[in-house]
C-alpha cells in the first residue's frame, strides 16, 4: 500500500466524515434539547433525498439549488412532527421513556411504508446534476467534486449554526431551554415554541444533507436506515446532546470507516466504526465531547 | 392589583393549599409567612400558573389570570423567583440577565433595567461573564432577583428568598426588596423566616395548613402575642 493510496483514502474519509456530521447533528440537537431521540431521523433523511430527485425529476432543478428548498420544508415538516406526534408523547402519563420511543420509532415505520407505496421500491438516482461524478485533484489526490462541496456545505452549517446558537436571542432561548426547560417560562418563552422550532432546525440539517447525499447516492425507501445508524453511533460518540460533538464525532467515524476500508475486505467496513464506538463506550461512556 | 380569591390547589389528590384568598395593592410589600408546608410556595406556584387551581379565581390589574398558560403570565408583568431559583446553571450571568429580558428582544431600550440591577447588586456587575452555577448561593438569589427584574415586572414575588444564604447577605437581599418597591414595582414575598420580613413588609398574611390563620398589618402581626410565641420565638 502507498503512501498515496492512505492519503487517498483518509481525504475521502475525512469528506465523508463532515456529511455524516451534517447527517447527525439534527439528532444530537434535538437530544439535548429535550432527551428524546428521533428515531425516525432516518426517514427525514430518506424523504429530503426524494424531495431532492423529485424536484430533479419533475423541475429540472438541480440538487445544489434546491438543497435550501428541501431544508425548508424538512423545517416545516420537523416542527409539525412536533407538534403533532412528540408533544403529546412526552406527556405521557406512564412509561414515558416507552411511548417516546415508540412514538418516533412508529413514525418512522410509517414514513417507510408509505415511501414503499406511493415511490416504490425502486433505486432512483439524480442521473446528471453539475457536480455529479466529477473529480477535483488536488496535490495528486483525487476527490470527488459532491463529497467535496457537501463537506465545505457541512462546515458552512456548522459555522451558522455556532453563530445562531452563541449570537441570537432564539440559539440563547434553545440554549437555556437545554438547561432547564421548567425554568424559561420564568423569562417568558413558551418551551413548546422553543421545542417546535428545535425540531423545525434539526430536520433543516438533515434535510440540508439529503439534498447533498442525493448526487451521490442511490434514493430508496430504506435509504435511511444504514444512515441513521451511523448518525447515533456519531452521536454517541461525540457525547449525546453534544451539537459540536456531532460534528467531530463524525470527522472520527468517516476517517476510521476510511482506515477500515484499507486494512479489512469491503464487507466489514462498518466493522471499524462500531468496534471504535464500543471502546469509547466503555472508556468515556459520556463520549469524546460530552459533558454530561 | 392582585386578588386571589378562594383558591384551593391540590397535588395528586393532597390539597396544598384550601379556599386562601389574599389582596396585594399596587406598591405595598406584602409578606405571607408560616411554617414548612404551610403551602406558602404553593400559593405563589398558583399565581404564577406554575400549578393549575383546582377552583377559586386569581385576578391581576382586573382580568382573569388563573389557567393561563405560565409564561404568558410572565409577560404579563408577574415575575416569579422561585424557591430553588433555577438559574440557567451552565449559562454566563451575562446570559441569563439577557434570557430575563428576551421579551423585549429587538427593542433598543431591553437593557434599561440593568441599571437598577447593578445598583441594587454590584457584585453581580463583576462576576457577568462566569457561570451561574460559580456563584455563592446569596449571589444566585441576587441573579435570579435581577433576572426576574429584566422582564419588567409590576408585581414581583419571592420564594423564601433567605433560604440557604448567609445572614449578612440575607439582609443585603431584604434591603434591596425595599429598595425595588421604591422603585414602583409592588412585591410579595413567602418567608419562614418572619421577623426580617416583617421588619419590611406593609401587610401580612400567616398561612397555617393550606389556610389563613391571620391576616392585617406589619405591625399589628408582630406585635400579636399568638404569633410573637409560635413563629418569633419570644
Amino acid at each position: 500500500m502507498t503512501a498515496e493510496a492512505i492519503i487517498q483514502s483518509l481525504a475521502s474519509g475525512l469528506l465523508m466524515g463532515l456529511l455524516y456530521g451534517l447527517i447527525a447533528v439534527g439528532l444530537a440537537l434535538i437530544f439535548g434539547l429535550m432527551d428524546v431521540v428521533n428515531f425516525a431521523h432516518g426517514e427525514f433523511l430518506m424523504i429530503a433525498m426524494y424531495a431532492t430527485f423529485f424536484l430533479f425529476m419533475f423541475f429540472a432543478i438541480d440538487p445544489l439549488l434546491s438543497a435550501p428548498l428541501v431544508a425548508a420544508a424538512l423545517f416545516v415538516f420537523g416542527a409539525v412532527v412536533y407538534l403533532l406526534i412528540v408533544r403529546f408523547a412526552v406527556r405521557a402519563k406512564a412509561n414515558a421513556g416507552m411511548v417516546q420511543i415508540f412514538s418516533t420509532f412508529g413514525l418512522a415505520i410509517v414514513m417507510r411504508g408509505l415511501a414503499q407505496y406511493f415511490f416504490t421500491p425502486d433505486y432512483r438516482s439524480v442521473t446528471h446534476s453539475w457536480l455529479g461524478g466529477k473529480t477535483v485533484s488536488v496535490a495528486g489526490i483525487f476527490l470527488p467534486v459532491p463529497q467535496l462541496v457537501g463537506a465545505l456545505i457541512a462546515i458552512a452549517a456548522f459555522g451558522a449554526l455556532y453563530l445562531f446558537i452563541n449570537r441570537t436571542d432564539f440559539g440563547r432561548a434553545l440554549e437555556a431551554t437545554r438547561e432547564d426547560a421548567g425554568a424559561v417560562a420564568l423569562v417568558g418563552i413558551d418551551k413548546n415554541k422553543v421545542f417546535a422550532l428545535g425540531w423545525g432546525l434539526g430536520a433543516a440539517l438533515v434535510g440540508l444533507s439529503g439534498a447533498v447525499m442525493a448526487i451521490f447516492f442511490y434514493i430508496y425507501p430504506d435509504v435511511g436506515a444504514s444512515f441513521a445508524l451511523i448518525a447515533y453511533v456519531t452521536v454517541a460518540l461525540g457525547g449525546f446532546g453534544s451539537v459540536f460533538g456531532a460534528f467531530a464525532g463524525g470527522i472520527v467515524v468517516g476517517l476510521v470507516e476510511a482506515t477500515t476500508a484499507l486494512i479489512l475486505p469491503p464487507s466489514l467496513k462498518a466493522v471499524g466504526i462500531y468496534a471504535v464506538y464500543l471502546l469509547v463506550v466503555f472508556i468515556r461512556p459520556r463520549g469524546l465531547f460530552g459533558s454530561m | 392589583m392582585l386578588s386571589v380569591h378562594e383558591v384551593t390547589t391540590a397535588y395528586q389528590g393532597l390539597v396544598a393549599i384550601s379556599a386562601v384568598s389574599i389582596e396585594v395593592a399596587k406598591g405595598e410589600i406584602v409578606c405571607v409567612a408560616g411554617a414548612n408546608g404551610a403551602g406558602k410556595s404553593t400559593l405563589l406556584k398558583s399565581i404564577a400558573g406554575a400549578e393549575r387551581p383546582r377552583s377559586g379565581t386569581v385576578t391581576f390589574d382586573g382580568a382573569r389570570i388563573d389557567g393561563i398558560a405560565q409564561h404568558i403570565i410572565t409577560s404579563r408583568g408577574i415575575a416569579y423567583v422561585p424557591e430553588n431559583r433555577r438559574l440557567f446553571p451552565r449559562l454566563s450571568v451575562r446570559d441569563n440577565l439577557r434570557l430575563g429580558s428576551y421579551l423585549y428582544r429587538g427593542q433598543a431600550n431591553r437593557e434599561e433595567p440593568l441599571n437598577l440591577v447593578f445598583k441594587l447588586f454590584p457584585r453581580l456587575e463583576e462576576r457577568l461573564e462566569q457561570r451561574a452555577e460559580t456563584l455563592s448561593g446569596g449571589e444566585q438569589q441576587m441573579l435570579a432577583i435581577s433576572r426576574a427584574l429584566m422582564t419588567r415586572p409590576r408585581l414581583l414575588m419571592l420564594d423564601e428568598p433567605s433560604q440557604g444564604i448567609m445572614p449578612k447577605l440575607v439582609d443585603e437581599i431584604f434591603q434591596a426588596v425595599k429598595r425595588i418597591r421604591d422603585a414602583g414595582m409592588t412585591v410579595l414575598i413567602v418567608e419562614q423566616r418572619m421577623s426580617e420580613c416583617l421588619e419590611i413588609a406593609d401587610r401580612a398574611y400567616i398561612l397555617q395548613t393550606g389556610r389563613v390563620l391571620m391576616q392585617g398589618s406589619a405591625a399589628e402581626i408582630g406585635v400579636n402575642p399568638d404569633v410573637r410565641k409560635a413563629y418569633l420565638g419570644l
